[in-house]
């Protein structure tokens, strides 16, 4: 009698772990998914801010109309992107169109004075940092997928759980790759 | 990268605070263990009965003030809710962290003080608020700033107001039980021990010695909690900013200011960044948070990784 009941009490506890491992890959994986729709929306965020930015830099400057083509060009192209790695991509030239651009922007004092420019600066700063805070997020989140998807007991679920491995969010940013130099 | 070095990274660290903040947690309990085991020694079995009753009375006290922590410290420290218009930095720096941490943007308050400082509170991160001195918006930086609200926003991300209510239960269901048995022993009914005849004399003096000290050995217990979640919130705030040098500046002015906040209320001392009763007179033992040096040496190694 007593032995009955002390393998109902494991086939229970065994159950319980198998369907909180289950559960725990499902909810990583919607974690990913709403990670990395709120990557989307701020680069949305980032990519409607781009014609006012683009707007003001124009009635400041004359010759700057390659860098403010490149941004155009650049925002134009994001807005097709649906994989990942396309997503990421698209956002890396975006970043670096924009980074151009703020870098010429230094030789206008005007442009830089003015009310309107400075108040989009803070804004594009903003936005600037909610893209990096949301791809890490993102990345963070497939990290945790991913080694929940690899790691013992919960990799027995992963076809049950109907869950993958997720591609990490990289950026080609070459600012990040260039190795520091050194001034004497 | 030498060992030594690894042990900075923050989710070793996170993970350290997080099991020691726990091993704390569970010594209280031992010591409500103890302080039963006493009450059962000294007035046998039937004393149990005014366990739930101390739990109870301490849970009635605890519980208003962690359910409607949010209404409740806005009103103690005078602190005002703002929109994005009155501040748009402030309002934005504090939804960046929120984009990073993965939590709903809480209600953002000011509290008009010259004195530098900060905190969070509320049960959940859905009814969480954040608030700023106009002291510490004057004199720190965007990057500080974010630093600040990182380390307020983890203690929200962090479950704090839970975990202080908690302690703070425990430790005020202990202090009432100790209270009234000790009432009892001295004025008392030796006609409410049942089996004082069987009674072992060093069991009925250890009893006594538990009682005395259980107090005591729960509030220290109850501020390392604090201390722990406080270093623990450093560390998410790493986590969630990837910028240890941000929250380290910030610390290190707060460190030079010498302004107190203006506190109405030692209550909720606790929940600043930077306490307003532990000085440098205050023994690290009985300060609610970790010195400001240490808490900085701690940032600068984790600068060191990056």
């Amino acid at each position: 009698m007593n032995a009955i009941v002390l393998v109902l009490l494991v086939v229970i506890v065994l159950a319980l772990l198998a369907v909180m491992s289950r559960n725990r890959l499902v909810r990583l994986n919607i974690a990913v998914d709403e990670a990395f729709s709120q990557i989307e929306v701020q680069l949305k965020r980032r990519s409607d801010l781009i014609p006012n930015l683009v707007e003001t830099v124009k009635g400041y400057t004359s010759h700057e109309a390659s860098t403010l083509e490149a941004v155009v060009a650049a925002r134009a192209k994001a807005t097709s992107a649906t994989t990942v790695a396309d997503v990421a991509a698209a956002d890396g030239s975006v970043t670096q169109a924009l980074r151009g651009l703020l870098a010429v922007t230094e030789n206008y004092p005007d442009l830089k004075a003015s009310a309107n420019f400075l108040a989009l600066q803070e804004e594009l700063s903003t936005t600037e940092n909610k893209v990096s805070f949301a791809r890490q997020f993102y990345n963070d989140n497939v990290r945790s997928l991913n080694q929940a998807i690899k790691t013992f007991p919960s990799s027995l679920f992963v076809n049950s759980a109907k869950v993958a491995a997720r591609p990490f969010y990289e950026v080609d940013d070459p600012q990040d790759r260039k190795a520091p130099t050194v001034k004497f | 990268m030498t060992t030594d070095s690894r042990k900075f990274d923050f989710r070793k660290l996170q993970a350290g605070n997080r099991r020691k903040s726990g091993e704390l947690l569970f010594g209280m309990g031992i010591i409500v263990g103890a302080v039963v085991w006493a009450l059962m020694t000294y007035f046998g079995k039937s004393g149990v009965a005014i366990v739930p009753v101390a739990i109870g009375i301490a849970l009635l006290s605890v519980w208003g003030s962690y359910w409607a922590s949010d209404k409740i410290v806005l009103t103690m420290t005078g602190a005002r809710l703002i929109d994005e218009q009155q501040n748009k930095q402030l309002y934005d720096l504090v939804s960046e962290v929120c984009v990073a941490a993965g939590l709903p943007l809480p209600k953002i308050a000011i509290v008009e003080d010259n004195a530098p400082n900060a905190f969070a509170t509320g049960r959940d991160p859905e009814h969480a608020v954040i608030a700023f001195t106009t002291g510490i918006l004057r004199v720190m930086d965007r990057e500080e700033l974010q630093g600040v609200a990182a380390h307020e926003m983890s203690h929200v991300a962090n479950r704090d107001t839970l975990v202080s209510a908690i302690a703070a239960t425990t430790a005020g269901a202990l202090a009432i039980l100790t209270d009234f048995l000790m009432r009892i022993m001295i004025f008392g009914g030796g006609d409410r021990r049942d089996n004082r005849d069987n009674q072992n004399p060093i069991a009925l003096i250890a009893s006594i010695v538990v009682l005395i000290l259980a107090p005591l050995a729960a509030m220290l217990l109850r501020l390392a909690i604090s201390r722990k979640r406080e270093a623990l919130a450093d560390v998410t705030a790493v986590q969630f900013t990837r910028n240890p040098a941000g929250l380290r500046r910030a610390l290190e002015v707060l460190q030079q200011d010498t302004t107190v906040v203006k506190q109405r209320s030692t209550s909720v001392a606790h929940i600043w960044i930077e306490s307003p009763l532990d000085n440098s007179a205050t023994s690290k033992l009985f300060s609610t948070h970790p010195p400001l040096s240490e808490r900085i040496a701690t940032l600068k190694a984790m600068e060191g990784l990056s």
